[in-house]
């Protein structure tokens, strides 16, 4: 690499789930970041972006969560980093309707008793990664290529849509994920259902509706071939490994496929060592995978 | 009794007060009359096998002034706000919104629904928001087994949780959780005022 790069820093909003069940996506996105170099600083008191219960029954109380949050995200340098893709989402839709919706902004504002402040870049990790830094440079970093890795990518719902809120790619046909994950030096395979719903928001109250949406799409990455999915949604490897054993239950199918997050993959392609990217907290164990290919 | 009228020539008539008005509102301005019943939306729904009425049919049944029929039905609890709809919609009547509106609608007037288990699921979810700033898993659960009656629902969940660390025990209030308390009652206090929109 010529030059100097300019350093990357980010503001952070974890989201509730990053801080619990999905800790192991926290761990591996700040170690991901740190051996990239860049920079990241959590958002102090930082609140609950309100999820799909608040923007079903409220959208007043949705739209005010997040404005919160983005008027305390104003404390932090940078863009913002937003993993979890329903706060991605949330977030990024408050700043849109509240940047065309004038009265809107002036109720909302009443209500945080501050400014809406709409400027900041909301960005997920997928584009700070791919883009920002770049996958050329992302390429060179690699130490460990993830060959013979078969990867199915799953974007779920809300990473691509719709898209005009969420501008991160092509709402039918993304590529940004599968970019990163063959810059890492694995295989992705083409399938079908990486844009399906999985049903987060039901695994609460109708745990049988994910049960029915996660089958079949673990049903496609199998039929394609892959060794293993990844995702950028704390909800979506909630619902694709958590509940995979109870999938494999109902459907008399054994799966075993490891769900990983991106930043994992790429982290183990870095050479950063698997207690640091929290493999030890995936429901299905990926390390029997990853030694069958030589990759740990 | 309201009656609605949009630029487009559509009238809903619904039984009234201000914050129905609001919320109408939002369902005028996705458009409804645009649709001339493609079917694309409930032919990319993931959630179309659980609903009675499948999106295209509830944008209809809308057109046809009834709105009572569709929020006493189930079916709009069971859209998973998965947007899959509206990005595919060629003629730009945004159904995921339409869905979001009329659960709005309903929350604020709690009416005749069949579906009761998503509300308590997201009060709950809700409450937790406005006691502690973030959401408590362990208590969301636990609460939710409990005041619907399946204490068993994904009980072999929870051990398997609890050993990968990944449900914690207690959740600690934000510092700025006095904030979340307002930003909680003004919400309320507005719609009571009937202005929320």
């Amino acid at each position: 690499m010529t030059g100097v790069r300019e350093a990357l820093i980010y503001g952070y909003y974890p989201g509730c789930s990053l801080h619990a069940s999905a800790k192991e996506y926290d761990l591996s996105t700040r170690a991901l970041f740190e051996a990239l170099g860049i920079g990241l600083t959590e958002v102090p008191d930082w609140i609950c972006c309100g999820a799909t219960p608040a923007h079903t029954v409220d959208e007043l109380l949705s739209l005010s969560l997040c404005a919160k949050n983005l008027a305390i995200a104003e404390t932090v340098p940078g863009d913002l980093a937003v993993p979890c893709a329903s706060c991605f989402s949330r977030l990024k839709t408050a700043q849109h309707e509240l940047t065309v919706d004038l009265a809107r902004r002036n109720t909302v504002a009443r209500v945080i008793e501050s400014p809406v402040p709409l400027a900041k870049n909301i960005k997920h990790p997928l584009e700070i990664v791919g883009r920002d830094w770049g996958l050329e440079p992302l390429t060179a970093a690699v130490k460990k290529p993830l060959a013979g890795l078969k990867v199915a990518c799953y974007y779920g719902c809300l990473l691509t849509r719709p898209p005009e809120v969420s501008q991160l790619d092509d709402a039918e046909a993304p590529t940004i994920m599968e970019q990163v994950i063959e810059a890492a030096g694995a295989e992705t395979v083409s399938w079908s259902h990486r844009l399906e719903c999985c049903g987060a928001s039901f695994t609460l109250p109708r745990p049988g509706v994910v049960v029915k949406l996660t089958a079949e799409i673990l049903a496609a990455a199998k039929d394609a071939g892959a060794d293993c999915l990844t995702v950028g949604c704390p909800l979506c490897q909630g619902n694709l490994d958590l509940r995979q054993q109870e999938v494999e239950a109902q459907s008399g199918v054994r799966y075993d496929l490891p769900v990983l997050y991106f930043t994992q993959l790429l982290g183990l392609a870095l050479g950063l060592a698997p207690a640091r990217l929290g493999l030890s907290g995936l429901m299905v164990d990926p390390l029997p995978l990853l030694k069958l290919k030589g990759l740990l | 009794m309201i009656t609605i009228s949009s630029s487009n020539g559509l009238e809903i008539t619904i039984p009234h007060d201000r914050t129905h008005l609001a919320s109408m509102k939002s369902l005028d301005g996705t458009k409804l009359r645009r649709c001339l019943q493609c079917g694309k939306c409930s032919a990319g729904c993931p959630m179309c096998s659980f609903m009675e009425h499948p999106p295209n049919r509830t944008i209809r049944l809308l057109q046809l002034k009834n709105v009572e029929q569709v929020l006493a039905d189930r079916s709009i609890w069971y859209c998973a706000s998965c947007q899959t709809c509206s990005t595919r919609c060629p003629r730009g009547v945004g159904p995921a919104a339409v869905m979001d509106a009329l659960r709005q609608l309903w929350w604020q007037r709690q009416g005749r629904s069949e579906e009761k288990v998503v509300q308590l699921a997201n009060r709950l979810f809700l409450d937790n928001i406005r006691r502690f700033g973030r959401q408590h898993e362990l208590r969301l659960g636990t609460l939710f087994n409990l005041k619907s009656g399946q204490l068993l629902k994904d009980a072999a969940l929870a051990p398997k949780l609890l050993a990968k660390g990944k449900l914690k025990l207690r959740q600690a209030k934000t510092r700025n959780i006095s904030e979340v308390a307002r930003i909680f009652a003004r919400v309320e206090q507005l719609r009571q005022e009937g202005g929320s929109r």
